[in-house]
């Protein structure tokens, strides 16, 4: 492979970053932001294009030299797992722009940059293959997404940006002695595929298991550590809020599957009823605390906790049917709450209010709006022929499959969802025209609809015809299933 | 000593030599200067470390020892020296125009910061407790006077006072522990004292002695329970000897620990347990009293007792990973730290003092340029990657791995986590705050050359660190 492509796709949005530093006008900053992004996006496409489905060796690597004495390498390659995440972090990549383009409102260049160089290290974690380099990429991001919240957040900014750094950063670092300890243990080396390889005592497994688990599940969120995430949400501006809830929760699940299951085997078979609980605990109360929101934004963000519970219940179910449903559903949550966040903004932009008691009637006045939010909220409820039906079924049956109480327990989190969501969608969309008298409510245009549209395709595509989400990722979750049975089982 | 020994002893101390030579002429010179020509000085100043720094440059290549083994021109010491030599030019730097801003007209501020120099290059190069003592004292005689140069001050007068009586006790307490060497031993080389120890090497009286000597050391690196002055001191000096304080002379008692620490007599003596807990306490008191400072300057203060916290754990961990990862720390430090002190140093310009973090609100509008670069050192100070402060921490956190201190290397980031705070929330106030006032830094060209430099070091050693940690293992390594 002659042309380094994830080399590129990593740092398109970085070399865009820089570039919109020496421009002045705030039109062109936007159009140029949004030239990086869909170049961006292209890119991935052609990564998608090339990308060999009958293989789970790792695919368009690149290995340099970084710091040699300790270990450290610049080394890129993916996956089928990784391939999807990072398709779906430059698909929101190019929405993002879209949703901030009058949104943002002061400092343009600023924030266009902070977003680009966010893109640029969220494609850097998912397809980075050494430790170190996932550590610093994963870190990073802390500072873009600290500004993005605190500077062009909501009242209480400054408040929900501290809580997400600090909780953030006090469990990155455990991560971090984790991989130190790892580098020793596993032979002095930052490579992820040489420490997959690697026969740790259980001891130093479980060690492990927690040091990650601490960093993971703050990233999750995992309930008790999730108090950041309401709080982030309600105040970051849109864009923020779709890069949390559709790639920044996803990192977390993705540790899970790139670090906790293939270097740990042993302890995560031991430890997956536990975090079957704390999966089935997040799912039950995640969407009960949802149940109990007036504020939209709230609303969408609590259900994230209980959807993100899927994932990691589909992932710790440790078969193939949940594991399937984990990762296809982390990339459905990515692109349905990523959707609802953009609705909960393009209509927040226009009353400036979030209570669900404020809204009422709104089919009457935007219809296009409506229709397109039925379709995400059906979706996220996980209805048959919408994406996420596909997803969660195949966590259910995994889910049941591991064990019972687990899986009914996903099951009234199902139920939940539909109630809060039915009960939202009922409140905002129908019922007399309330809004119309107080607000000037326009429907979607066109720069709207181009955000949506992508969405909406990607919901009925994986809904109706989930065959070649699953060819992706089908290879590599059945080589990392067998590799975690062989070698775990010694438990 | 014959002529020929003279010679070599001469020759391995040549840079010492410059130094003092150039700050003696220096002195001379600035009776005949007229008044405005103060540039002069800086320019006079920095040949005088730049010819000192090529020097030592060309003596690096082999190990000299010198004078009868009390001094020694090997790899640590060039390290140490390249660090001091950084940070007393960007120091000169940093002066001129603050100089003017605060009155300070004499020649002698110049010449002051040499001689310190020359007690911090004699430090890193001792090998006997003597010597070290010299350089010690010679170091710490400029910085008192030179922290109350702000005569009509009384913070500064009262900082001065504060520092020469504390600091004397420490040398007290620092010499009494060297004549119980010498009592126990009979001689005060470092190499010496393990062969002269003939019984027990658990005995009370050497361990005695070493707390006496670990206590007067750890005394000028400002770690508790030894770290009183350091607020006070700070605040009151004149920011530019800050900043000069913060780096040099704290890399100079580093340079003097891990000569003293790594010698094995120490070593076996269970030292790393009473170090561990200063460590500890000294990571903890920083971080958690900076966090309620309204000062930046004490604020500063307090984060730099938490970064000296956090190179004595590379201390605990010993070993030549242990020691290059201190060096690395103090490099690295020395950078983001002058490059932050920098900025406030830039910002005392007319009424404004520069020193109340919360009149820095909306400092971002203003100034973006400026602010994208306090951002970059903050982040730096919290050790946040990609910037150097990182690498710098994840080198100390690796050593104490590799040595199995994994527990202390979980409360060393636990206690990290803590410091974050203080230094983003300093990032909150220049980015999310509303701005209340103009601001007109004092930008000259000299400040604006020490802001790009050591911004280029905190993110260029951040992206590519193996050349420097490569420098400071050599150091160790070769030395």
């Amino acid at each position: 492979m002659g042309l380094p492509l994830l080399s590129l796709i990593v740092f398109t949005p970085a070399a865009g970053a820089v570039f919109l530093m020496f421009l002045r006008s705030e039109d062109v900053v936007r159009w140029t932001a949004l030239g990086v992004a869909v170049l961006d996006l292209t890119l991935c496409i052609a990564m998608l294009a090339g990308f060999d489905t009958t293989t789970h060796e790792m695919q368009f690597t690149e290995r340099h030299p970084w710091v040699p004495s300790l270990g450290i390498t610049y080394a890129l390659g993916i996956d089928g797992i990784s391939a999807l995440f990072v398709f779906l972090t430059a698909l929101l990549g190019w929405i993002c722009v879209l949703a901030s383009w009058v949104a943002i409102e002061s400092k343009v260049k600023e924030f266009m940059v902070s977003l680009l160089v966010m893109q640029a290290l969220m494609l850097g974690v998912f397809s980075a293959l050494d430790l170190f380099l996932f550590y610093v990429c994963w870190e990073a991001m802390l500072i873009p997404m600290y500004l993005i919240i605190g500077v062009w957040g909501g009242d209480g900014r400054v408040y929900a940006a501290f809580k997400f750094f600090l909780y953030t950063l006090a469990g990155s670092l455990l991560f971090l002695i984790g991989v130190i300890v790892l580098y020793f243990h596993g032979g002095r080396t930052f490579d992820i595929l040489a420490l997959t390889g690697q026969d740790l005592p259980f001891w130093i497994q479980s060690w492990l298991f927690f040091a990650f688990l601490i960093a993971f599940a703050v990233k999750v969120p995992m309930v008790p550590v999730h108090t950041w995430l309401p709080d982030a949400h309600v105040q970051a501006p849109t864009a923020g809020s779709i890069i949390l809830a559709g790639v920044l929760l996803k990192m977390g699940a993705y540790g899970f599957l790139r670090f906790s299951l293939p270097i740990l085997p042993e302890a995560s078979i031991y430890y997956s009823t536990l975090m079957l609980a704390l999966s089935a605990l997040a799912i039950v109360y995640g969407g009960l605390l949802a149940l109990a929101q007036d504020d939209l934004k709230k609303l969408v963000a609590y259900s994230s906790i209980s959807h993100m519970g899927f994932v990691t219940l589909g992932i710790f179910a440790l078969n193939l049917r949940g594991l399937q449903g984990g990762i296809l559903q982390m990339f459905n949550h990515g692109v349905t709450t990523g959707a609802l966040f953009l609705f909960v903004g393009l209509i927040y932009e226009r009353t400036h209010t979030r209570s669900i008691a404020d809204y009422g009637g709104l089919m009457k006045v935007a219809p296009i709006y409506t229709a397109f939010l039925a379709l995400f909220t059906l979706s996220s409820m996980a209805l048959p022929g919408t994406n996420s039906f596909i997803g969660e079924l195949l966590v259910l049956s995994g889910g049941f499959a591991a064990n019972l109480a687990a899986g009914a327990a996903a099951v009234v989190g199902a139920l939940l969802s539909a109630a809060y969501l039915l009960g939202m969608y009922r409140r905002v969309a129908l019922g007399p025209a309330s809004i119309g008298a107080r607000f000037k409510i326009r429907d979607v245009n066109a720069r709207e609809m181009a955000a949506i549209l992508p969405l909406a395709v990607f919901v009925l595509w994986v809904g109706l015809y989930p065959k070649p989400f699953l060819n992706i990722i089908d290879v590599s979750v059945k080589h990392l299933l067998a590799h975690v049975h062989t070698t775990g089982s010694g438990q | 000593m014959t002529a020929a020994a003279l010679f070599q002893s001469a020759l391995a101390s040549l840079p010492e030599i410059v130094v003092i030579t150039g700050a003696c002429i220096l002195l001379i010179l600035g009776q005949l200067v007229r008044k405005g020509q103060e540039h002069v000085f800086v320019w006079a100043s920095v040949a005088v470390v730049l010819i000192a720094a090529l020097g030592t440059l060309m003596l690096a290549s082999e190990v000299r020892p010198a004078y009868t083994g009390m001094f020694v021109a090997d790899g640590f010491a060039v390290f140490f020296k390249f660090v001091f030599y950084l940070a007393t030019v960007l120091t000169f730097f940093l002066s001129r125009k603050y100089a003017d801003i605060e009155g300070i007209e004499s020649s002698e501020y110049y010449v002051l910061l040499l001689f310190a120099l020359s007690g911090m290059m004699i430090m890193a190069s001792a090998t006997d407790l003597l010597s070290l003592y010299v350089g010690l004292e010679l170091m710490v005689l400029c910085t008192y006077v030179l922290t109350g140069f702000l005569r009509r001050e009384p913070r500064s007068n009262e900082a001065a006072l504060k520092y020469v009586i504390l600091g004397a006790v420490s040398t007290a307490i620092f010499l009494y522990g060297v004549s119980l060497v010498y009592g126990l031993t009979g001689t005060t080389q470092l190499d010496g004292m393990t062969a002269a120890v003939t019984g027990d090497r658990l005995d009370p009286g050497l361990l005695l002695a070493v707390v006496f000597i670990v206590a007067g050391l750890v005394f000028k690196v400002g770690a508790v329970p030894f770290h009183m002055w350091v607020p006070d001191v700070y605040e009151g000096a004149p920011t530019t000897i800050t900043a000069f304080m913060s780096v040099g002379p704290k890399a100079a008692g580093f340079a003097a620990i891990l000569r003293v620490f790594l010698n094995p007599l120490v070593a076996a003596s269970d030292a790393w347990v009473v170090v561990a807990v200063i460590a500890v306490a000294t990571m903890a008191l920083g971080s958690f009293v900076a966090l309620v400072q309204d000062n930046f300057k004490r604020l500063l203060a307090y984060s730099s007792i938490a970064h000296a916290g956090f190179a004595i754990f590379g201390v605990v961990a010993g070993g030549a990973d242990g020691i290059a990862s201190v060096m690395l720390y103090l490099l690295i430090y020395s950078l983001m730290n002058l490059g932050i002190f920098g900025i406030v140093i830039m910002m005392r310009n007319g009424d404004f003092s520069g020193e109340i973090i919360e009149e820095y609100a909306g400092f971002a509008r203003s100034h973006p340029g400026l602010a994208l670069l306090m951002l970059l050192y903050l982040f730096s100070l919290a050790g946040i990657p990609p910037t150097a402060g990182f690498f710098a921490k994840f080198y100390v956190l690796v050593a104490l791995v590799e040595r199995g201190f994994v527990m202390l290397a979980v409360i060393a980031v636990l206690l990290s986590a803590v410091a974050a705070y203080f230094y983003i929330r300093i990032v909150m106030v220049i980015y999310m705050r509303e701005p209340r006032r103009v601001f007109d830094p004092a930008l000259t060209p000299l400040v604006r050359a020490t802001l790009a430099f050591t911004a280029v070091g905190t993110l260029g050693i951040g992206l590519f660190p193996e050349r420097f940690l490569r420098l400071a293992q050599g150091a160790v390594f070769g030395g």
